[in-house]
């Protein structure tokens, strides 16, 4: 599996016959990366291997675990089984703990350094654990661009934009076009903000002239725009985001902020944000929002007049 | 061979290979203005051809021999030719016919040449002698003698009386001729003395004479030309030798030499702009250029025509004269931006322009190839138009340089490899590339590749090529806006691909390809040298119109064709697109818009319904026929058997009648089949139809005609159909088959027709023919329900057209109904505004006043600021994530902007926007008093939910958030605020609505959306002091709504049973006219208090509300109304009841109790809405805001940093 590293990694390689498979999923374009996957014929197992790998990631990438859990068997390769693993934690609440213990006992053990899937996937677990230390500590054993993509990511959620920025150099050093390195650019830059936001926003329309807009994509530059206060740009942008899927969650959360900073009617801004309680309970975001709710009325217990009426 | 030079229009010598000509070209001219040449051959024929078409126009045939001389008239159509046959011919191009010849000379004319000015022809000849002629006279005039060889060439001085001639006897010679023009052209001339002298040189040495002999020369001298403009000669000899010349009045010298030919030299001449000579030579080299070429002639551009531009949106960007010029299309703008770094002689080639870094690069083609570089400027933000800046640009050596992302270029080099460089003209990566001559740009990170055949679309990220397509010797490459298409433009040829880079059409152009641009709609505009033309991507092309130069389209919108000229001015060129957007509608199916054309543009014509037909819209062309015979081939070509037939039936012939026929038959339409039968009269046909379809009633009445038409057979057939036995019998007994009748009769059981028949037999010549009892009735069975109807045909959508154009009146009125609609609804929305900006404001900034001091208790904020600002933990850089020992340390988390925010402010939303409740409270507590905060809570969230974005980041990842911040440009890394979203122009837009409700009498709706407002303003970050007083503003125009709406609900809800409950609420009534409402809810309020007023007889009290009515100015029926009153309590100026009311004595409204508080008497204030109260209500919730403690001491309103310095 170090194979990934090399050769995303290696400008000098050869042409990667899996590019258009592992750049439409790392641009957002999942439907695109099943249907080339199913299209490429890989040269070796190996290749096999890793185009499954994309194959079944991007199955997990539109929820569609069931694929996953069924088609991945006992006998697939190991790459594979962490795949799997990845599926079963998201598809199911109620086993997450008891795949976040099996996963806990497997890294106490020597982790074969060389499977940077299941690196990343464990990574991955970690990651929607809130476990940032464990998710960095298996990153660090891997090398490929993807695991310091997600270094970067996880970096940045814990507000450590000076360690993202390093971890960024030494994906540039490594190869500086590669779509991976491009993105992460596009995140570190939006986190330093400033005149970087416009690069970031360069990063994610170029690529979407490029290739395919994408809802990934089209939220990268919704957040550069609206980080610039460009919210009539923003609108825009959000509304094609919008007209591709009506319910993704990330595109509902910036037009929740961008509504406001256009000053429409808070109906519109509830509207949104009924249709995120409807359809994704579980995002990060609402448990943030109940959790707040709950702290307001806690605090706001603390007052009170001094005369009733 | 010969060599001219194309002194006209542009400083070049042009022409374009023809292989046409067959015989060698002995002489060239070309004409002064227009784009042609005359090529004079070795076969006699003279050929006149439009070089920039490559289109011979004309040929002149009536030499004998090789023609060496020709030469254009500069002004009129003429031109003369000298020939091996000794004669001068002189030509009207346009009569297409030699005028006269002119004969003297005794040996081959080497040149003949027209004077500029004077009506003389200067011709030189291999009898030594050189002449001028006179062409409107057609005589010799003068003969200059002295040379002793063959004259090579002889040329008048383009503005002295001069003339230069070279020699094969090595010298060239300058001859004075003014005593000719004296003699000649003096008053009074006297031509008849030279025609006595019959060309004989007897007085001609004192009308030319040799003024210098130059030599120099080792061989025969071949050409001899003067300079323009300056005393200078060149001469080509044998000697492979170029001389200079100068001379002045009484002597020439030689002045350089040039040598570098390998053969002698035929021909040398002045450039007529330019530091340039051209000479021309038999060693086949051209030295600055020539040719000799013997099946054929070239003509060459000296230097590219073509200005180097790239286009970005609304900009073009231009080289000209070493400067880069900006052009705004839309503004017409045109400026220098910077001034190029001089150095290089030869002009920009191409140009690539990055719009996001403003940067560009200008590619400069030498000779010699490998020569060639690449500047890359970044163009200065400011410049001075007329002296702009020349910055510092990178210069490297390259053959083309082009941008392949906002921050890389691509640079194919001399070895033809290709650099990926960044912005510091540092190479970044060099890629394998196939063999290619040629980039252009391809969009982000892609390039186009050029080979000799083809052009290869390649990833410059994956280093692949990803198409190919076969296209030679591409030159140009457009792409459209949108970059989904690209149009590869060759010499000849045009292909248009789609971003793939697969061939969707290609176009074969016989003249030369110039240059394209993409209109807004998708098509490709593009010039020849000769044409504007269209091309759609279907593969549709045409012309749009013709040129008279050559141009570069750089830009089409609409009818407008922007473009440079070949001075690099920028032009705009009116087109009509009608035809190309016609045909654009139709491919994409946009019938609207072709009705619309066709409707205004009157396009109807054959060739459009030729291109309908032709293309399969014969449906469409069916709309605009009006001639019926082509609708009536249109209208079968789609199978409209309606309009066929209305077509049918105005032609009436019979042809049409049964091609109709045919087509209705196919289609089962039986009616029309059925007429057309009818009038063609094909009663067999029309039997058989009645047949088939059962119409036996039909049937048996064209029986009747085929007997009344005495068609026998046709009335037998009928009966047949029909099962008429008797019929039969009856025709066949008619026409005296008698056997056949009885049998017939006999065999269908007729038994007395049988028996009868059987009589008629004659024993003995007939036998009675045996019946065979076998026999039966055979009767075709008619269907079972006779078919009245037509074949039932599966409903077909109306196409458009025949929806729009039955529709064609309609639409207009429902167009003009909508247009109705739009205006009105608003009026109302308008006053309203009008009334708060105008007074609303100006009166609240006055009676708020007093507020001031409240805001200067802000001295006592600075100490707990620092309370609230706890040492954050600012983490050392290098505190965390060091994995330098090889043991992994996880890191600590950093500082959340969020966390910043806290730190860098003090005002409430701020807080609220980094999620951090407790503090938010406590500075909504201290400074405004809040002690509630449950109508908060839908604020707070609100707020908190817009205060961080979201995107994504590796798939299946929990999303990264990014924070708005308002000061994002310069707060660095610590400084940072959020962005607000809540903005004080919203509130106040916010008011209209509640403005709305309470003229709609929805109290206590607009109460609460005042209160939402209210509550809003705390939460609100302004900029300057001007803001901070509307605020305040926006908060006193709240309460004072609250609270009177609210009272006046209260006083809806009191009893008015008793006096003093009636009391009670004319008192309330009144207090409510001393809110401070707008204007148009005063006249409302005041109404009220008036009638009610009135009603109690408080006449003095009702007349002062009814005053202050009528200052308000209300609509015509209530100031009629109110002055009735008021005359009515005039009468009578006393208030019947005592009430607590003092319209004089200023007074506050408890907003509680509702009250009123005379001025002087204690009050406690509401720190928010600043709601008076009675003392009593101190502690309590403010009715108002109901989230602030009554009477609370506080800070003060913070909504701007302003008010923390």
């Amino acid at each position: 599996m170090d194979k990934i590293a090399v050769q995303s990694g290696t400008p000098q390689g050869d042409v990667d016959e899996l590019f258009d498979v592992k750049n439409a999923y790392y641009i957002g374009s999942y439907q695109q990366c099943i249907n080339e996957a199913q299209k490429v014929k890989p040269s070796s197992p190996e290749k096999e291997t890793e185009r499954d790998m994309f194959l079944y990631r991007a199955y997990i990438a539109q929820r569609k675990y069931a694929v996953v859990l069924d088609d991945i068997k006992g006998s697939s390769p190991p790459e594979l089984q962490a795949v799997r693993m990845f599926a079963e934690y998201l598809s199911s609440e109620n086993k997450r703990d008891a795949i976040v213990a099996d996963l806990d006992k497997k890294m106490v053990k020597s982790v074969d350094a060389a499977n940077t899937t299941f690196l990343l996937m464990a990574a991955s677990i970690y990651y929607h654990e809130m476990n940032t230390d464990a998710a960095l500590r298996t990153l660090h054993q891997g090398e490929s661009l993807e695991c310091m993509a997600m270094s970067i990511q996880v970096l940045l959620s814990l507000d450590r934009v000076d360690l993202a920025r390093k971890e960024l150099k030494k994906m540039q050093e490594q190869d500086e076009d590669a779509t991976l390195t491009q993105l992460a650019t596009a995140w570190v830059n939006i986190a330093v903000g400033g005149e970087k936001l416009q690069d970031a926003y360069y990063i994610f329309q170029e690529m979407s002239d490029k290739y395919s807009s994408t809802l990934l994509l089209l939220n990268g530059q919704a957040a550069c725009y609206m980080a610039q206060n460009k919210w009539e740009e923003a609108e825009g942008v959000l509304q094609e985001a919008l007209d591709k899927d009506s319910s993704h969650p990330e595109t509902l959360i910036n037009l929740i902020v961008l509504t406001q900073h256009l000053g429409k009617a808070p109906e519109v801004t509830n509207r949104y944000l009924s249709q995120l309680k409807d359809a994704h309970r579980a995002h990060p975001f609402l448990k943030d929002y109940l959790a707040k709710e709950n702290e307001f009325d806690r605090l706001s217990m603390q007052y009170a007049p001094t005369a009733t009426a | 061979a010969a060599v001219s030079m194309g002194a006209n229009v542009t400083p070049s010598l042009r022409l374009t290979s023809h292989r046409r000509t067959l015989s060698s070209v002995s002489g060239l001219s070309f004409h002064p203005k227009r784009p042609w040449v005359l090529a004079s051959l070795h076969n006699g024929v003279i050929q006149l051809w439009d070089y920039r078409m490559c289109t011979l126009i004309d040929k002149f045939d009536e030499h004998d021999g090789p023609v060496r001389g020709i030469d254009f008239h500069k002004q009129q159509p003429l031109f003369v030719s000298g020939g091996d046959d000794y004669k001068i011919k002189v030509w009207n191009y346009k009569l297409r016919r030699c005028l006269f010849t002119l004969l003297g000379h005794l040996d081959y004319i080497r040149t003949t040449f027209f004077h500029h000015d004077y009506p003389w022809i200067l011709s030189a000849s291999d009898d030594q002698t050189i002449r001028i002629w006179n062409w409107q006279s057609r005589t010799c005039v003068c003969v200059l003698t002295g040379h002793n060889h063959y004259v090579m060439c002889a040329q008048f001085h383009p503005s002295e009386d001069l003339v230069v001639s070279a020699s094969l006897d090595q010298t060239v010679r300058v001859w004075d001729i003014s005593g000719l023009r004296k003699k000649n052209l003096s008053p009074g001339a006297v031509e008849t003395e030279v025609r006595g002298i019959s060309g004989v040189d007897l007085f001609g040495a004192s009308d030319a004479v040799v003024k210098h002999v130059l030599e120099g020369h080792d061989r025969g001298v071949n050409w001899a030309a003067f300079h323009p403009s300056m005393p200078l000669i060149v001469s080509g000899a044998d000697d492979r030798q170029v001389k200079i010349w100068r001379m002045n009045e009484s002597k020439a010298w030689e002045l350089d030499t040039c040598r570098g030919h390998y053969n002698n030299v035929s021909c040398a001449v002045f450039h007529p702009r330019q530091e340039l000579i051209l000479s021309n030579s038999e060693d086949k080299s051209i030295r600055v250029d020539h040719d000799r070429h013997d099946s054929g002639m070239i003509v060459f551009k000296l230097e590219r025509e073509r200005p180097a531009y790239a286009v970005h949106g609304n900009m073009l960007y231009y080289v000209k004269d070493r400067f880069l010029r900006q052009l705004d299309f839309n503004s017409s703008k045109d400026t220098a931006v910077m001034q190029l770094r001089s150095g290089s002689k030869f002009p920009v080639f191409s140009m690539s322009y990055n719009p996001a870094e403003n940067a560009v690069l200008l590619c400069t083609r030498a000779t010699n190839l490998e020569n060639s570089t690449y500047d890359l400027y970044s163009i200065p933000k400011e410049s001075d138009s007329q002296n702009p800046d020349a910055p510092e640009g990178k210069r490297s050596s390259g053959l083309t340089a082009v941008w392949v992302a906002r921050n890389r270029f691509a640079v194919l080099d001399r070895m033809h490899s290709l650099l990926i460089k960044n912005l510091k003209n540092e190479i970044v990566k060099k890629v394998q590339v196939p063999s290619c001559e040629e980039i252009f740009y391809a969009g982000t990170g892609s390039l186009l590749l050029r080979d000799a055949d083809g052009v290869t679309l390649f990833d410059v990220q994956q280093k692949r090529s990803l198409a190919t397509v076969k296209i030679g010797k591409v030159k140009y490459v457009v792409w459209s806006a949108d970059t989904s298409h690209v149009a590869l433009l060759a010499k000849h040829a045009i292909m248009i691909c789609n971003r793939k880079l697969e061939s969707l059409c290609n176009i074969h152009e016989n003249i030369r390809v110039k240059s394209g641009a993409w209109d807004e709609s998708g098509v490709f505009i593009y010039t020849t040298s000769n044409h504007i033309k269209y091309a759609l991507t279907s593969g549709d092309h045409g012309i749009i119109r013709t040129l008279d130069l050559p141009i570069y389209v750089t830009r089409v919108r609409g009818n407008s064709v922007y473009c440079l000229d070949r001075e690099c001015r920028p032009r705009v060129l009116t087109i009509d697109p009608t035809e190309y957007r016609f045909k654009l509608a139709l491919v994409n199916r946009k019938y609207d818009e072709v009705l619309h054309m066709v409707r205004n543009a009157k396009l109807v014509g054959q060739s459009i319904i030729a291109y309908l037909q032709k293309k399969g819209y014969p449906e469409v062309a069916l709309h605009f026929v009006k001639d019926e015979k082509t609708r009536f081939s249109l209208a079968l070509e789609c199978g409209n058997i309606e309009v066929a037939l209305e077509a049918a039936k105005a032609l009436d012939e019979r042809s049409c009648w049964e091609r109709l026929g045919e087509a209705a038959l196919l289609q089962g339409h039986h009616q029309v089949v059925e007429m057309c039968y009818q009038r063609t009269k094909n009663f067999d046909k029309l039997t058989f139809l009645y047949l088939i379809t059962g119409n036996l009633a039909k049937l048996r009445k064209m029986m009747k005609i085929a007997e009344i038409r005495k068609d026998m057979s046709g009335h037998y057939q009928a009966a047949l159909y029909l099962g008429d036995v008797s019929e039969r019998v009856r025709i066949l007994k008619n026409c005296g088959q008698k056997s056949l009748a009885y049998l017939t009769a006999a065999t269908h059981g007729l038994d007395e027709e049988a028996e009868a028949l059987k009589e008629t037999f004659d024993p003995e010549k007939e036998t009675v023919p045996e019946v065979d009892p076998n026999a039966q009735l055979l009767q075709p069975s008619p269907p079972i329900n006779p078919l009245d109807t037509n074949w039932p045909l599966l409903t077909v959508s109306k196409g458009f057209f025949e929806g729009a154009i039955a529709a064609k009146g309609k639409a207009g009125q429902m167009a003009a109904d909508q247009d109705m609609d739009a205006p009105g609804g608003e009026g109302w929305g308008d006053d309203a505004e009008l009334q708060l900006d105008e007074d609303g404001f100006m009166e609240a900034q006055e009676t708020f006043g007093e507020e001031g001091a409240v805001k200067e208790e802000g001295g006592g904020w600075d100490v707990e600021e620092d309370l609230d600002l706890p040492p954050e933990l600012d983490i050392p850089a290098g505190g965390g994530g060091g994995a330098e020992d090889g043991f992994f340390v996880p890191p600590t988390k950093g500082m959340s902007p969020t966390q910043m925010w806290c730190n860098n402010s003090q005002l409430p939303v701020d807080h609220i926007l980094a999620g951090s409740y407790e503090t938010a409270m406590r500075l909504l507590h201290d400074q405004v008093g809040v002690v509630s905060f449950e109508p908060y809570k839908s604020l707070f969230m609100q707020t908190l939910s817009r205060g961080r974005t979201c995107y994504l980041g590796l798939p299946s990842l929990p999303c990264l958030r990014s924070h708005p911040q308002r000061n994002w440009k310069d707060c660095g890394a610590k400084q940072g605020l959020p962005a607000v979203g809540l903005r004080l122009s919203d509130l106040i837009a916010r008011l209209q609505q509640c403005y709305q409700l309470t003229t709609a009498g929805r109290f206590e709706e607009a109460v609460e959306r005042f209160r939402a407002i209210l509550l809003s303003v705390p939460l609100l970050v302004v900029d300057n002091k001007q803001e901070i007083a509307e605020a305040q503003q926006l908060i006193t125009i709240c309460r004072e709504y609250i609270v009177g709406l609210t009272m006046e609900t209260e006083r809806k809800k009191l009893p008015k049973d008793t006096l003093e409950e009636q009391k009670r609420l004319c008192e309330m009534a009144a207090y409510f006219t001393h809110c401070n409402l707008q204007p148009v809810h005063m006249v409302l309020v005041l109404r009220t208090a008036l009638n009610l007023f009135f009603k109690l007889r408080n006449f003095k009290m009702a007349a002062g509300f009814a005053r202050r009515l009528l200052e308000l100015g209300p609509n015509p029926n209530v100031a009629q109304q109110t002055r009735k009153i008021l005359a009515a309590c005039e009468k009578t100026l006393t208030d019947a009841h005592q009430l607590n009311y003092d319209p004089h004595n200023p007074f506050d409204l408890c907003a509680a109790s509702f009250v009123p508080l005379y001025r002087g008497r204690p009050v406690e204030k509401c720190p928010l809405s600043g709601a008076c109260y009675c003392p009593t209500y101190k502690g309590q919730i403010c009715r108002v805001t109901q989230v602030t403690e009554i009477g609370k001491d506080v800070i003060g309103l913070r909504v701007s940093p302003l008010q923390f310095r």
